[in-house]
């Protein structure tokens, strides 16, 4: 390879990536600045932090890969988060965490189900039935508490499992980020490996011709609303245990709470919003991006209103250098 | 003769269900005991709904020329408390509410230009500029409510016309009727039909396609700017909380009323149509004291028509497409 090359390939390296390559500036220029940055409470601090969003984030990129999108998965964490806290009296810890979870996959189900028989096939289409169901579990998270947050450390039973993914560790890493870990190993085996994997990224890049070249359609939509229900109500069982308390209200108004957060981390990885182009791997950096910049303008002393307004303005930056690039690749 | 009866009551059916279930909540409402039928019921109906009326005009004609406008919820928010600002530190009413309209125009521009001439997906595009609007609002009040000094700015929604009705009531009328005529009657109105119908299309036949679509996202965000400064006169209060679910409930209202978010479908009484659904969804549960026998049943029961409405209508178009 002669140098022409590598200079060329780097170019391109950074032109593909000018936001995450921007942001780590920024964490440079923090870590020059603010020297608590580079310390091991800090970084404890930040993989902490990774918990919840970057489980909703995992399911959220297949949803994208694929070509739809996911509104309602603040509705979901409201749900399974007080359905899991008030069984765990009743039926036990292991039962209440199997409910938690079969309630995230029977939303995901719905979702889905919903899509499918409505023949909706666009982007558009499935943010609004997802929008009108994410209010429907909302309310139904506040129907069965009656508005009332539910607190974990009232409980009678023993709330172990909850204690070890809150705070335990094996050495120095956190059991939640094991956790994360198995996910983030099984969804990137299904991405690569796996013949349901190749037909998300060829739904996503043309839905009437992989229908037209025999890719399961209905089985690929099913599975990745699916997928992104398990791993919201994994996060919702996370954050419980981060916080151990369960407010009906915990997810955030539907379209604006965690889904917005978790759009912006797949897409600032680098999936292409409109599908076709994607990967888990590429949501772990784009995740752990944000939270460094978070992270980094924290310690700067920058106000959370101004780092809420950073926060949209990439997300349109993002999308913007989305389509620029899918432009030139057209041409 | 049943023949006859039996068209016309296929003709019923294919009324858009939006306007069956308005019709449908009104006589619902003859069998219960309730206030819902006084006067003072009707009118506080209408104008707890006319700031949604009045920003769901602006989205029709984006909705109908293919585009989407979220922002339009950060855009209320920001105008009203810029409005609020303005006139507390000494600015003639009339001079704010023209900056906070004009301020509306300016997030119009901006949404205008990353998504029809850069080409960028509006729904995140608009999603993103909510966000960012938010956080100018909550900076710009330190996120508490801000309420109006000057005692006249509440007069600007509040002040009873023909003894009953209250100017923002006349405001929305008006802004229906002017998006109706526009929809109806201009070439403007008629060449976004054009535009969200096909994109291509509507370009070859030399409509100037990027300029008008340009226009639509200009004009819903001034007409959300005007929602904005009518919302915060209405409730003299300013809050950077006020605009946090607004976009989506009126693009899925708007949607329920009939417009299609993929362009080229929707009209001025549709979208009203649409809104009051919602609305009067809200206002006969609330006449019927659901909440109080099952806490939260109103949002539960709201999402669920939503969700019904929309899989109705795609579900229509999937018919469509199939016979085609």
């Amino acid at each position: 390879m002669d140098k022409k090359m590598t200079k060329q390939s780097v170019t391109n390296l950074i032109k593909n990536n000018l936001i995450v390559v921007g942001i780590t500036i920024l964490i440079i220029v923090a870590s020059i600045i603010e020297p608590k940055f580079l310390t091991v409470g800090n970084f404890e601090n930040i993989i902490r932090q990774f918990g919840v969003l970057i489980f909703v984030a995992l399911g959220m990129t297949f949803i994208i890969m694929g070509g739809f999108i996911d509104l309602s998965v603040s509705g979901i964490i409201s749900l399974v988060v007080v359905v899991t806290v008030t069984l765990v009296d009743p039926i036990g810890q292991v039962a209440a965490i199997i409910v938690g979870i079969t309630i995230g996959l029977a939303c995901g189900l719905l979702n889905s189900f919903l899509i499918l028989t409505s023949g909706a096939l666009t982007l558009a289409e499935s943010l609004f039935i997802t929008y009108g169901l994410g209010l429907v579990y909302a309310a139904l998270a506040l129907m069965y508490t009656k508005g009332v947050t539910q607190f974990l450390t009232y409980a009678k039973t023993p709330i172990t499992i909850f204690k070890t993914v809150g705070t335990g560790s094996v050495g120095p890493i956190s059991v939640a980020f094991i956790i994360f870990l198995a996910c983030l190993l099984i969804l990137y085996i299904i991405e690569s490996r796996t013949h349901i994997g190749r037909s998300i990224v060829l739904m996503g890049e043309n839905i009437v011709a992989s229908r037209l070249t025999g890719i399961p359609i209905t089985r690929t939509v099913v599975f990745i609303y699916a997928i992104s229900g398990v791993m919201t109500a994994i996060g919702a069982i996370v954050l419980i245990s981060r916080v151990n308390l369960a407010s009906p209200v915990i997810g955030g108004a539907i379209g604006g709470g965690y889904e917005t957060q978790a759009i912006l981390a797949v897409v600032v990885g680098g999936t292409a919003l409109l599908g076709g182009r994607g990967s888990v791997l590429w949501t772990v950096i784009g995740t752990l991006v944000l939270i460094l910049m978070n992270n980094s303008l924290n310690l700067m002393g920058v106000s959370t209103y101004i780092q809420y307004m950073l926060r949209g303005a990439i997300l349109i930056l993002a999308i913007w250098l989305d389509s620029q690039r899918q432009f030139s690749e057209g041409n | 003769m049943i023949t006859k009866i039996t068209e016309n009551l296929a003709k019923i059916w294919f009324l858009p269900k939006a306007f069956l279930a308005v019709l449908a909540i009104f006589g619902a409402m003859l069998f219960f005991d309730t206030p819902f039928y006084t006067p003072y019921n009707l009118i506080d109906l209408l104008n707890s709904n006319s700031i949604y009326l009045i920003l769901a005009m602006g989205q029709t004609i984006v909705l109908v020329a293919g585009g989407v406008d979220l922002a339009i919820g950060g855009t209320m928010t920001v105008s009203g408390i810029i409005a609020i600002l303005l006139i507390n530190s000494g600015v003639p009413i009339p001079v704010a509410v023209a900056v906070s309209i004009l301020f509306g125009a300016v997030i119009g521009v901006i949404n205008a230009y990353i998504s029809v001439y850069q080409k960028s997906e509006p729904f995140i595009v608009t999603l993103g500029m909510g966000v960012l609007l938010t956080g100018v609002a909550q900076q710009l009040t330190d996120a508490h409510p801000i309420s109006c000094t000057n005692p006249n700015f509440v007069n600007l929604s509040n002040y009873k016309l023909f003894g009953q009705v209250p100017v923002l009531i006349i405001v929305m009328i008006v802004v229906v009727l002017v998006m109706y005529w526009i929809l109806r009657s201009t070439s403007f109105g008629r060449n976004s039909y054009a535009i969200g119908g096909d994109y291509e299309v509507a370009k070859y036949s030399g409509i100037p396609v990027r300029r008008l679509k340009s226009l639509t996202y200009v004009i819903s965000g001034m007409t959300a700017a005007l929602g904005g400064v009518m919302l915060s006169s209405w409730v003299n209060s300013g809050n950077s909380i006020y605009g946090s679910i607004t976009a989506l409930y009126v693009v899925s209202a708007l949607v329920v009323g009939g417009t299609s978010v993929a362009g080229g479908i929707g009209g001025a009484i549709k979208s009203v149509i649409g809104i009051m659904v919602l609305g009067l969804l809200t206002n006969a549960f609330n006449m019927l004291n659901l909440d109080s026998s099952v806490p939260y049943l109103t949002q539960g029961l709201q999402g669920l028509i939503i969700v019904f409405i929309i899989w109705l209508d795609s579900y229509g178009r999937k018919r469509k497409r199939e016979t085609v």
